[in-house]
């Protein structure tokens, strides 16, 4: 069989506050690294924690082939959070990855736009660093705390635009507000939008793209058990082929990306 | 010394080893194929089929509590057809060196025959049929036969009548003595005995005030319920002399052979699998150190070795 996905024990070289509540935390990982793709997600298990049974999956923020490392970035919100955020350098922790199917890749000569809602970031910055060409990134938050990682957005030579819900940062509002005026501009380069955030932001992510008949990728964030599809815990409804019309699909096996045209809403719409 | 035996007979089905996969947790197999050598395990117990898809129960389907997870997963299913047909299922299956248990459910008996019957027609790379009738998550099937003698037995009966592949039923841990419907089922035609199920259960979130899953209650396993299907075990060895496959909790090595020493023949590891796909293999290789360190050449020859004088 050949192995795409691997149990991997990582040594922790780094894992720092990044901002506020944010921590990054990197590992030294061979094996799991060179496949990674940006939208996939690694499975970690939680050190010296017998008592919580679970792996906590996150997305790959950055990865390097070259240096063998890879790194997620993660807010502290519960006990597993905690738990990870207490880990030093020089301890060995098991992954899973690369897991999921990640965002397709970026086609060439058209217009790329992000969507990133939170720490929707995390899992949309490899699809910043691998781009045929350089788009349009549009990071959402709360507040200027919760703004993070726009600087390594920048860098890679995508225009980044910013909105808060409280004005502290960038636009005054939410983050499809700047999407519509983006979609307007970029009508001409057919582009393509990626996104990842909050399951509301993804919605309305959907609408204005399908109602400009512009492709989207929605990155879908469920409660997860094996990561692996195994369990059909983290499902979420897919149009399909059957009476009903839609499928519980495994957001960790057959996701986390979904087609926004394919995303089954329970309000009948799109 | 002799090279120690792992090689364990239930019956006339023979495994490599006596580590399985339950139920519910490794998928059909091919989920985890790249992370865990499929040929090196005892055997594979696929996730539970029904005459029809299922879509299973509405998320959220699991929760995370102290040593151990609640699930409400529902049976979701792709249904017979598919899964005999289909590549992902069957037909991968029988292309892995390892002895494979599907598990089946129904609403009804007719159900539970109509799985029995189709298997038996298509019966390559079969090694038994889990019958589950303990299932806390579904509304009409599973549980409901589990928890009453009469239908338990009815529904044994009928896929004994249906299928001539060896059966093992799957018992629920809550009644008042399991020993019962062990009797019961080989009474009825099983040919092994599967314990435990999982344990209904509930937990709620004080700030949202929601269960952890969407039917409120779930059934759960993991650590926490590894003492409760110890002394199941035990009970159910005392009561049947058929195999037993002992589940509920186990973790590693040791936990597997004090599930030996109760009775069961084989284990299987399930939620285990979640935290650490190489569980099974892990607790393979420790089985065989502990053979070893204590001079025993076969597996066979702690089961059921507790000393209770």
């Amino acid at each position: 069989m050949n192995h795409s996905r691997f149990q991997e024990v990582c040594d922790v070289l780094e894992n720092c506050n990044y901002r506020g509540d944010y921590f990054q935390i990197t590992f030294r990982s061979r094996l799991i690294t060179p496949g990674v793709k940006a939208g996939q997600f690694v499975h970690i298990q939680l050190p010296d924690m017998p008592h919580l049974t679970l792996r906590r999956p996150f997305s790959v923020f950055d990865a390097s082939t070259d240096e063998g490392t890879l790194s997620v970035i993660y807010k502290v919100v519960g006990a597993g959070s905690t738990a990870l955020a207490a880990v030093e350098r020089g301890k060995r922790i098991s992954l899973l990855g690369p897991l999921g199917n990640g965002f397709p890749a970026t086609p060439i000569g058209r217009g790329i736009i992000i969507v990133a809602g939170g720490y929707g970031c995390a899992s949309t910055y490899l699809i910043a660093r691998g781009a045929a060409q350089p788009g349009v990134c549009l990071l959402g938050a709360r507040n200027k705390a919760d703004i993070l990682v726009e600087d390594a957005f920048a860098a890679t030579g995508f225009r980044v635009h910013i909105s808060t819900d409280d004005g502290s940062c960038g636009h005054q509002g939410l983050v499809t507000e700047l999407l519509d005026r983006v979609l307007t501009e970029t009508a001409g380069a057919s582009p393509v939008t990626y996104a990842c955030g909050p399951n509301a932001m993804l919605d309305a992510v959907a609408d204005m793209c399908l109602a400009r008949d512009i492709e989207a990728y929605l990155s879908y964030d469920m409660n997860m058990c094996c990561g692996v599809g195994a369990c059909f815990t983290c499902v979420m409804k897919r149009k399909a082929d059957n009476a009903d019309g839609w499928e519980y699909v495994r957001t960790c096996r057959d996701g986390p990306v979904i087609d926004a045209r394919e995303v089954y809403r329970e309000d009948g719409t799109t | 010394m002799a090279e120690v035996s792992l090689e364990t007979r239930l019956g006339d089905v023979i495994l490599k080893n006596p580590v399985v996969t339950a139920s519910g947790t490794f998928g059909y197999g091919k989920e985890y194929a790249d992370l865990v050598p499929l040929e090196k395990l005892g055997g594979i117990t696929v996730k539970g089929v029904s005459p029809f898809p299922s879509h299973g129960n509405t998320p959220p389907r699991t929760g995370e509590v102290f040593a151990g997870l609640i699930n409400s997963i529902g049976l979701q299913n792709p249904g017979l057809d598919r899964f005999m047909n289909h590549e992902d299922y069957l037909p991968f299956l029988r292309t892995v060196d390892t002895a494979v248990f599907i598990n089946i459910w129904g609403r009804t008996i007719d159900d539970y025959v109509a799985v029995a019957a189709a298997l038996d027609s298509e019966s390559e790379g079969i090694a038994a049929l889990e019958i589950n009738i303990s299932c806390p998550n579904i509304k009409e099937g599973g549980s409901s036969f589990g928890t009453n003698l009469t239908l338990a037995g009815k529904v044994v009966e009928a896929v004994r009548n249906a299928t001539s592949l060896p059966l093992i039923t799957k018992l629920s841990p809550n009644v008042t003595h399991v020993a019962d419907f062990a009797r019961c089922v080989v009474d009825h035609g099983s040919d092994m005995i599967s314990v435990i199920n999982t344990y209904p259960a509930m937990s709620i979130d004080i700030n949202t005030r929601r269960p952890c899953v969407s039917t409120v209650a779930g059934g759960l396993s993991g650590h926490a319920i590894k003492p409760i299907a110890v002394k199941i075990v035990y009970d159910v060895a005392r009561a049947v002399d058929v195999p037993i496959i002992g589940m509920g909790g186990i973790y590693s090595a040791e936990d597997a052979i004090e599930f030996m020493l109760a009775g069961a023949d084989a284990v299987a590891i399930g939620t285990a699998l979640f935290s650490d796909p190489g569980t099974p293999l892990d607790v393979i290789a420790g089985i065989k150190t502990y053979l070893e360190s204590w001079g025993i050449n076969d597996v066979a020859d702690i089961v059921g070795t507790v000393l209770t004088v």
